[in-house]
């Protein structure tokens, strides 16, 4: 069965580059949300098995949401994808319950091991 | 004078660039920088001075000037409110009583970094070469409107790029902000286009 996967930033363009650099034959459903309000909507909607998550949005940022998913108790593997490349702030939304950190632009050839690690990508 | 897509293209890719200065600013200082999302503003010359305002908080400002060359050109300035300054020397590992000319070294320094990730940044995710003039000190101390009068000539209609970059632990702030005339605005235009389309 296909994977769903939402796809969270605010940015149309960082979407876009993110959704380029998945694997090209991967079998998955892709959904976009320009913040967490949206991600949190969209999720109500109809369950996601990957969520992958900006940190710096407005209305509701990646921290906020990464919060939100862990009291809400969705099962949902969610993994950052920021350009605040800080080690902190990796350290930080990893005991936030991210499962990993992608730092932008989006490297295609460090994404996919960590798709394989989680079971996403055969 | 910007489309939707390329103001969104502008914002992320200074997104990328700012959190590259951030981390470079984070190593320095040994302190988590908290990032804000850049705003993109273009603005008539006399209204940069009244949002340079706004933003920095701060009856008067210290400035560090450093102009860049591309297949586009402009300035970047960093911006200190006066109030931050004060913690910076401790910041930097200084004994607790520096000179003037110290804290400006200090000011020059950290300009200098931020400038260099977030521009070079900018520039390497469009794909283009990017130099920098030395980092000069435009302004000490000086209410906004002073220090526009000092430099206006260059900028007309300008794209302002505001990042702010603000120590979770202490007092200290600083922006960013870009600079740039409305003929190297198009040529920057251009190479967002490229660059959008490239993807």
């Amino acid at each position: 069965m296909a994977l769903s996967v939402l796809v969270v930033d605010d940015s149309p363009m960082a979407r876009k580059m993110l959704i380029k650099a998945l694997p090209a034959n991967w079998d998955a459903n892709i959904t976009q949300a320009g913040n967490g309000i949206e991600a949190m909507a969209a999720y109500r909607a109809g369950e996601f098995d990957l969520m992958f998550l900006d940190l710096t949005m407005p209305e509701m940022d990646g921290y906020q949401t990464l919060e939100a998913v862990r009291s809400e108790g969705l099962n949902c593997i969610v993994i950052v994808v920021s350009a605040d490349i800080q080690p902190l702030a990796q350290e930080r939304v990893l005991k936030l319950g991210a499962a990993a950190f992608i730092k932008k632009p989006v490297d295609m050839q460090k994404l996919e091991p960590i798709l394989h690690q989680f079971g996403l990508l055969d | 004078m910007l489309t939707t897509d390329q103001k969104d293209a502008l914002q992320e890719i200074a997104n990328i660039g700012m959190g590259q200065a951030g981390e470079v600013i984070a190593k320095v200082l040994n302190e988590f920088v908290t990032l804000s999302i850049p705003r993109i503003l273009i603005l008539q010359p006399n209204l940069i001075a009244p949002a340079l305002q706004r933003m920095v908080n701060s009856e008067l400002v210290s400035a560090v000037r450093q102009a860049f060359h591309s297949s586009f050109r402009g300035e970047a300035l960093v911006l200190f409110g006066l109030q931050r300054c004060a913690d910076l020397a401790d910041l930097m590992g200084y004994e607790d009583d520096i000179d003037h000319a110290t804290e400006m070294e200090i000011l020059l320094d950290i300009s200098n970094i931020l400038v260099g990730a977030c521009l070079g940044g900018i520039a390497k995710q469009v794909g283009v070469d990017i130099g920098f003039s030395a980092p000069s000190l435009l302004a000490d101390r000086v209410p906004i409107k002073e220090m526009m009068k000092v430099n206006d000539a260059s900028w007309q209609h300008a794209l302002l790029v505001e990042v702010n970059f603000q120590l979770e632990q202490r007092s200290f702030a600083c922006h960013l902000v870009i600079l740039m005339s409305e003929h190297e605005l198009k040529k920057f235009a251009g190479e967002l286009d490229r660059f959008l389309e490239s993807l």
